[in-house]
């Protein structure tokens, strides 16, 4: 059976119910038991699981994140919360040094199927450190699978995907799409498999591609255009790690025209790899730039209304980039 | 408790319980066996035999023996980059053990670690990172999920006083003294982090007394005494496995070479290091058990000979191994 869903009560939902299937699951992290997570993802969970299985941990990301590995070495499901992604560069060195490559240099002897749910993401007043999303530092680490999901449908699928996944996977939850977005999920188990991109909104003129809720904020700018004859596609990446290439590669070849929309900042953001993946396989089905609407190159979201506002992209700036992408 | 940090201070041996003698002499046979085969490896550095570098445990086998030689097969060790002997001890056969430092395809890692920084997973010996005290953490990581699934085997991390500076050290300790995990922290101090003194990495004089920090037993033990490191451990051991909690054991002891191979070490004097090397725990136990008439000429020419058969299958098992196909860096990167 299906309802309408925030996408926050998804997460919940597909938390809930892993809980409750697979006694191998477990969720840790800072303030996720007793106060239920600082936006309620996990809810109840301690009063319904017991300590046991929803552990608030000391507050130090190296240890949580550690804790995962080790524990799913020995077998279990853990599901670690990064509370938010700026706070996750303390567990880096557990992150990238040994959840990455653990298996890798252990020639496949040892891995550590575990899922870190990570807050990202701007536009909520969080100011430079509640705000960032730096999902491409894990992207540039081969072993770690990166999903980030912009629907509640997604949000459970993925979410279920990843803890039956046999890697180590770093799930992104943006903070804006919690509340903001609804949408039909169905009651019963089910997974979206980790990889494939989904197209959001079909369309002949150019191909949009994105993620989070930078996929909404396309999909907003597309029906403006929509309206002045030019049809966008828009794909929603949902994976980040390992990319889609075919169905990037399959819309490129069809509209010739890329823009590329995120919401991170513009240097070495994965909107560089997705333009060198389309120079290297489609050049010749290019006719114009691979352009990109990013964030600028400054160090994170400053927090002054006007300021953070500056700094998101916006359905306008979309628009303004798909007119001139148009143009050629 | 032993809390002396020089050699001379450290010599008397304590009143010991009555061990078997077959327990004493199979710690004997170790400690020489950990001593030849790190010395070996050594020598094979030195010829060029294998690349990279190596981390010579020379000189703390007592700590490294004394830890580590009573663990059952499904105890696991979180090793770092010195403890290259820790998967002698727990048996790992040794023909792996040089397949390793020759990274040929035969290697429990197929030659993708660099020399000295092995682990073995069937005997659950966790392959080891370059990052200093990492292991502390995934070690615990994995004496959480060994106290979640209800077993009773216990995790032994090793690692260095370096270590003890590092953030990852305290988040690991403090979230084992909450969940009373089964871990026990071995600290082979020698004195030096690559070339930073003691002094310089803490104003501590015994390492141990940081356990009372996080509210769990810390010891220090003579880490040239093997006996001296068994009793702390095999109790720390028994602590772990009975859902007691961790505890943390520093055993002074002293490298006799460099940091790696490459370090020739001339930031120590040398005076140091002779006084340490009178201290040599191979020479202090061979010692011990002759007084004790456990130990012959004879039988020290028998466990040399013994050794040094096996080493040289071992050798020969790398030297014949083959490389991995250069392809092979593309696998295991999922899993």
């Amino acid at each position: 059976m299906s309802r309408t869903l925030t996408f926050i009560d998804a997460i919940t939902e597909a938390l809930d119910q892993e809980l409750a299937r697979d006694e191998r699951v477990f969720i840790l992290g800072e303030d996720i038991g007793l106060s239920g997570g600082v936006f309620k993802a996990t809810a109840n969970l301690l009063d319904k699981y017991g300590e046991d299985r929803v552990l608030d941990t000391p507050l130090a990301e190296g240890i949580i994140i550690a804790a995962a590995i080790g524990s799913s070495m020995m077998g279990l499901r853990p599901v670690p919360e990064i509370q938010f992604t700026d706070f996750v560069t303390p567990a880096m060195d557990q992150l990238v040094q040994q959840a990455a490559k653990l298996h890798y240099r252990s020639a496949g002897t040892y891995s550590c199927p575990f899922t870190v749910r990570i807050c990202c993401g701007g536009g909520v007043s969080g100011g430079l450190y509640h705000s960032q999303e730096n999902a491409a530092w894990f992207v540039h680490e081969p072993g770690l699978k990166v999903v980030m999901p912009s629907t509640p449908y997604d949000a459970k699928g993925l979410l279920l995907s990843s803890i039956r996944d046999s890697s180590p996977v770093l799930f992104f939850e943006h903070k804006k799409l919690y509340r903001t977005i609804k949408g039909e999920v169905p009651e019963e188990d089910y997974t979206v498999p980790i990889g494939p991109a989904a197209v959001r909104r079909e369309g002949n003129d150019l191909t949009i591609i994105s993620y989070g809720f930078m996929v909404h904020v396309a999909l907003e700018a597309a029906e403006t255009m929509a309206q002045r004859g030019i049809e966008a596609e828009v794909i929603d990446l949902r994976t980040l790690s390992p990319i889609d290439k075919e169905t990037i590669l399959k819309s490129v070849r069809k509209t010739n025209k890329v823009l590329i929309v995120h919401e991170d900042k513009r240097t070495m953001g994965v909107g560089a790899e997705l333009a060198a993946i389309i120079t290297e396989e489609a050049f010749d089905d290019l006719d114009g730039p691979i352009m990109r609407v990013t964030a600028p190159d400054i160090p994170a979201i400053p927090f002054s209304p006007p300021l953070e506002k500056y700094f998101l992209v916006n359905p306008d700036k979309v628009v303004a980039a798909i007119e001139q992408l148009a143009a050629y | 408790m032993a809390t002396k940090t020089t050699p001379a201070e450290a010599q008397a041996s304590p009143a010991r319980p009555a061990y078997s003698r077959e327990l004493l002499t199979g710690l004997y046979k170790m400690l020489v066996k950990c001593r030849m085969c790190d010395e070996k490896a050594r020598i094979l550095f030195r010829q060029s035999k294998f690349a990279g570098n190596f981390y010579s445990n020379v000189g703390q086998e007592a700590g490294e023996v004394g830890a580590a030689y009573s663990l059952r097969d499904d105890d696991w060790v979180a090793p770092s980059h010195r403890d290259w002997t820790a998967n002698i001890i727990k048996g790992v056969p040794l023909k792996y053990c040089f397949a390793q430092l020759y990274a040929k395809a035969t290697s429990p890692d197929g030659g993708r670690s660099s020399p000295a920084h092995m682990g073995y997973a069937p005997l659950h010996i966790i392959t080891p990172a370059s990052s200093i005290a990492g292991q502390l953490n995934v070690g615990t990581g994995v004496a959480l999920g060994i106290k979640k699934l209800g077993h009773d085997s216990v995790v032994v991390c090793f690692f260095g006083d370096g270590a003890t500076s590092i953030g990852g050290f305290h988040e690991a300790l403090n979230f084992a003294a909450v969940h009373r995990l089964p871990v026990v922290y071995l600290c082979h101090n020698n004195l030096w982090a690559e070339s930073v003194p003691l002094r310089l990495q803490t104003a501590l004089t015994n390492l141990s007394d940081r356990a009372k920090a996080y509210g769990f037993p810390g010891v220090s033990v003579d880490g040239n005494d093997v006996l001296a490191v068994y009793e702390a451990a095999s109790a720390a051991i028994v602590r772990a496995r009975s859902g007691e909690g961790p505890t943390l054991i520093e055993s002074k002891t002293y490298r006799w070479y460099g940091h790696s191979e490459i370090d020739p070490a001339k930031y120590r004097k040398k005076e140091e290091v002779e006084a340490w090397k009178k201290q040599d725990p191979v020479a202090r136990f061979e010692k011990y058990l002759t007084e004790k008439k456990i130990l012959s000429e004879e039988m020290k020419k028998q466990v040399a000979a013994e050794i040094t058969a096996e080493i040289d299958e071992a050798v020969q098992f790398a030297e014949e191994s083959p490389y991995p196909t250069p392809e092979d860096a593309l696998k295991f990167v999922w899993s």
